[in-house]
């Protein structure tokens, strides 16, 4: 995995890449909570608003991701026609699935 | 958010007192403190310019002085200078009429050339020759005017032996008389019944000269004196017209013959030149005007660090003005947290209903979290638990309006299934951006039957007999997600002397550990735990680590009493 770009003082770092078929790929590492959600949520939105369609979001690097966060990638799988949640830690499995949201944000048991 | 703040800018008698006391103090001070500096400045500045003004003039005139003196030396060398040309033509005279014994036709020869009329520019305008024996009996020969020391024999006994007895020119002055003049006689020392020559010189009448035009007197006023007195009788020559001469002079007497001359001078302009003349002035004014321009100087900075103060004065007042409003907002966030959750929990026979709720610690931000028991017809009892994902009043807002919908919606007799569904309906996190899970129960207290339902929420625990377990329900979408959701309601019996407790996932949720550790330390902690229910959890809030503490924290607990 690139380097993924780091915003000082934010245990969080992200990047959106979007490819040429209304498809983009969100990727996100480190911890992920209501302090450092803003940005990912503003360059997600202008993304959803130029017609994305179909997002995939990589959580694998994610170490920790509190309701604020999980509350996010649920919005942003209504918004879309596909939404795939990539390669979930088990610790932020066993939070989705406690919250009743496997299916909805496309992790599989 | 506007209720709030509105509250909050209206400040308090604390921060009142605080601003009247930046405000009050401030301007007395400040006046002060503005002005005693530059004034200080000034006065040193000018001390200092007048010192240094009068000890460059002091320089100034003792140099003046000293200067003048010099010229004045320079002067008199210049006059006494014309001693020696007398001396010597006396001389030559004496010793010529000593040599031929008075052949005066010989003398005659040689002295005509010293002698002539006053304007002729001759050195004499009178010479004679006298028997040094006999001064009584008049000169023996005369060239020229006639003597005037002729008519005063005494005068000039006195004076050849004056002149013999000091082997020099004895001069003796006519000022009195017109023209004034001086006489010179002089003999031949050592020559007993020798021979005296006496000359007299001519004196401009009014006294004027045109001797400035010499470099020895030039730009001087001077005055010179018959003796060595200033005595205006005594005044052979000046350029003065009015006396006494001005300041600065200078006085000199020197010998001249048997007797002396004095020498007055003042000069007309500054011997040293110009800048030295100037200098006392030019340091006072330059003075003036640094000392004027350092006082303005330093004005402006104590002008610029008294604002600077005053800044940092009202920034201090605005930190703690924006700490006490930080209190206080934190403190009306929390208020109006416990203003959501029920005050008082229902008493029904039979059990026992506690609850806490401990704030996080981020900031002023209120949390969504809550919980509620309903008495549902005196034997049954809602008990509810829920969190709003979120921070702030639009979290609380939502809480509140999810706590009073399922009070509406149990009021109606709906089964806690059917009242997650209706709740679905609420609001949708495409809107909002928010969802919440919400866990929902009712207890049957006769019956001992729990009927559980819940909206993604964590599973409640059930504890009896020193063991505990973790209720299976099918975690349905969290509210927000899907409008018209339908959940599952699973119904357990409850064992003797049961307790039914439901949290919110601050209690169990640390960072970088599974959810499954949480939930283990959360069973292991209360089934281990007999004490009554409000000091059970009391301890489970206190006690369980939950990492920064930064999320909220609700719990609620029934306890079957018989």
């Amino acid at each position: 995995m690139d380097k993924l770009e780091v915003e000082p003082g934010s245990l969080v770092s992200f990047d959106v890449a979007v490819d040429g078929r209304r498809h983009a790929i969100v990727r996100i590492a480190g911890e992920l909570d209501m302090s450092g959600i803003d940005p990912l949520a503003a360059q997600v939105e202008e993304a959803l608003a130029r017609g994305i369609d179909r997002l995939t979001v990589d959580v694998g690097q994610v170490r920790f991701a509190d309701s604020s966060a999980i509350a996010l990638w649920v919005r942003w799988a209504g918004a879309v026609s596909a939404f795939e949640l990539l390669d979930p830690p088990s610790l932020l499995r066993r939070v989705i699935t406690a919250m009743g949201l496997s299916e909805k944000l496309g992790v599989v048991q | 958010m506007s209720s709030v703040q509105s509250v909050d800018r209206s400040p308090g008698p604390a921060a009142e007192e605080v601003a009247a006391g930046a405000e009050g103090v401030a301007p007395e001070r400040r006046s002060r403190a503005a002005l005693w500096l530059p004034v200080a400045t000034l006065i040193i500045g000018l001390a200092l310019t007048v010192t240094l003004s009068l000890v460059s003039q002091s320089q100034y005139t003792n140099s003046e002085k000293r200067l003048l003196a010099l010229r004045v030396r320079d002067a008199s060398l210049l006059v006494t200078a014309a001693l020696p040309s007398v001396q010597t033509s006396l001389a030559s005279v004496a010793e010529l009429a000593d040599a031929t014994n008075g052949n005066l036709s010989r003398v005659d020869q040689f002295a005509s050339a010293l002698v002539g009329a006053p304007a002729s520019g001759k050195q004499f305008v009178s010479l004679s020759l006298w028997k040094s024996a006999d001064p009584a009996a008049g000169p023996v020969a005369v060239l020229g005017q006639t003597p005037r020391l002729a008519s005063a024999p005494a005068r000039a006994a006195a004076l050849f032996a004056s002149a013999m007895h000091r082997n020099t020119v004895g001069v003796t002055s006519f000022l009195t008389s017109q023209p004034p003049g001086l006489g010179y006689a002089y003999s031949a020392p050592r020559v007993p019944g020798g021979y005296v020559a006496y000359a007299e010189t001519a004196l401009p009448a009014n006294r004027r000269s045109k001797l400035q035009t010499s470099n020895a007197f030039a730009n001087l006023d001077y005055a010179i004196y018959f003796g060595a007195s200033q005595r205006p009788q005594d005044l052979l020559v000046t350029n003065l017209s009015h006396f006494p001469a001005p300041s600065p002079s200078h006085a000199e007497t020197v010998p001249f013959g048997d007797g002396a001359l004095t020498l007055l001078m003042s000069s007309r302009v500054s011997l040293a030149g110009s800048l030295p003349h100037d200098l006392p002035w030019l340091i006072g004014i330059i003075g003036v005007l640094l000392s004027v321009a350092a006082a303005l100087l330093t004005w402006r900075l104590t002008e610029r660090r008294r604002s600077a103060e005053e800044l940092a004065g009202r920034l201090e007042v605005t930190a703690s003005e924006n700490r006490r409003l930080y209190g206080e907002q934190r403190s009306i966030a929390q208020t109006l947290q416990h203003a959501m959750l029920p005050d008082v929990l229902p008493e029904i026979p039979g059990m026992l209903a506690s609850a806490r709720y401990e704030a996080g610690e981020q900031g002023v931000d209120i949390g969504g979290d809550w919980y509620d028991v309903i008495d549902l017809d005196g034997r049954r009892l809602l008990l509810v638990v829920g969190d709003v994902s979120g921070r702030g009043l639009k979290a609380a807002s939502t809480m509140a309006s999810l706590r009073y919908a399922i009070r509406a919606y149990a009021a109606e007799s709906d089964p806690p299934d059917r009242i997650l569904t209706k709740l679905s309906h609420l609001f949708s996190i495409s809107d909002t951006g928010q969802l919440a899970t919400v866990l929902c129960a009712q207890l049957d207290i006769a019956a001992r039957e729990i009927t559980v339902t819940s909206a993604g929420h964590l599973p409640p625990l059930l504890l009896s007999n020193g063991s505990g377990r973790y209720v299976e329900v099918e975690a349905g979408l969290p509210i927000g997600v899907e409008a018209g959701s339908t959940y599952t309601a699973t119904t357990i019996a409850a064992p003797m002397a049961a307790t039914f407790l439901a949290y919110t996932d601050g209690l169990v949720e640390l960072r970088g550990e599974s959810l499954d550790q949480g939930l283990e330390r959360l069973r292991a902690a209360a089934a281990g735990d007999h004490s009554e229910l409000p000091d059970l959890l009391g301890r489970l809030v206190t006690e369980l680590p939950h990492g920064p503490s930064e999320d909220d924290i609700a719990i609620v607990g029934v306890r079957w009493t018989s």
